[in-house]
């Protein structure tokens, strides 16, 4: 027996991130933002992205890939918001997406007429903080129906992504979430983070958030 | 959470490393993982024992160290390449 041993002393994620440059660069190359909205299940991702189709759909060309550890539920409820392709990726038991999968959904999109890109990742705020998908940046979504903590208990999630939303601010009134403590909380973890406050049911903070994929939009194109 | 999918990652990395017919001479692989990787140890461990354990590997098992940081890299890989004599 004749044991030999190979140095390798490569990163394991290198092969992921290598795909990810490569998805960044045609969607830059093409002028389109992207934005990787990341959550815990049932934050409230699919309704604040069905109230975005609503209220953009008409003026953008929206173009989005779903992940989902199983159906695409997700992806057909959306479908009915759009006229445009919804991908949906259906990860078979993974916890996150990844940037292969995102890559050859970009090949189902047609990129010339986009002019926004959302993936809905798996809900989860543990794995899909590792994997770089290419996005402009990632969007954390959290609803006023879970902790006020979770930017705390979560911190890799909040300091990787750019911009949070805090949905569900209709039920305000009913639920003991206190927002200043947890604003404090998301900015404690990530002082540059852009906070929206919205509510996908009824509307309320949207247009903020939407005035703020406008100009996203636009600057990407100018850039 | 997501300890299978760098197992499977892992183990694709090995197998292009080691080429066609290789994998099977495959003994150990080394990991250096971070404490801050995002990745339980005993999770990945487990993980890559049982791909390892199946073809086209077979005897292989998996080696972590632990270090600070959100180091994840696939440090050595050892492989059998037989008796020298035959």
């Amino acid at each position: 027996m004749a044991i030999r041993t190979i140095d390798v002393r490569e990163r394991v994620m290198a092969r992921n991130d290598e795909l990810a440059a490569e998805v960044r660069r045609r969607l830059a190359g093409a002028g389109i933002p992207s934005f990787n909205l990341v959550s815990s299940p049932g934050a409230g991702k699919t309704a604040l992205l069905e109230r975005t189709l609503d209220a953009l759909g008409h003026e953008l060309e929206i173009a989005v890939v779903t992940g989902d550890v199983q159906t695409q539920n997700d992806a057909e409820r959306l479908a009915r918001r759009t006229t445009r392709l919804v991908q949906a990726v259906v990860t078979g038991g993974a916890c996150h997406l990844d940037a292969r999968q995102v890559m050859e959904s970009l090949a189902a999109i047609d990129l010339e007429r986009t002019q926004l890109l959302f993936i809905e990742n798996v809900g989860n705020l543990v794995c899909p903080a590792s994997w770089d998908l290419g996005e402009t940046a990632k969007i954390v979504v959290m609803s006023v129906t879970e902790g006020e903590d979770k930017p705390l208990k979560y911190p890799k999630m909040f300091r990787e992504a750019k911009y949070a939303v805090l949905n569900k601010v209709d039920l305000l009134p009913y639920v003991p979430f206190d927002v200043e403590r947890a604003l404090a909380m998301a900015l404690e973890v990530n002082p540059h983070l852009r906070i929206f406050r919205t509510s996908a049911l009824t509307g309320r903070g949207m247009s903020e958030w939407l005035d703020f994929l406008r100009a996203q939009a636009r600057q990407a194109v100018e850039a | 959470m997501h300890e299978m999918s760098v197992a499977l990652e892992v183990c694709r990395m090995a197998e292009e490393r080691l080429g066609p017919g290789g994998s099977g001479r495959l003994r150990l692989v080394g990991l250096v993982v971070g404490d801050d990787a995002g990745l339980e140890p005993d999770n990945l461990s487990f993980c890559l024992d049982a791909l390892l354990a199946q073809p086209p590997f077979g005897e292989a098992r998996a080696r972590l160290q632990r270090c600070g940081g959100d180091v994840l890299r696939l440090d050595f890989l050892e492989v059998d390449d037989g008796d020298p004599d035959h």
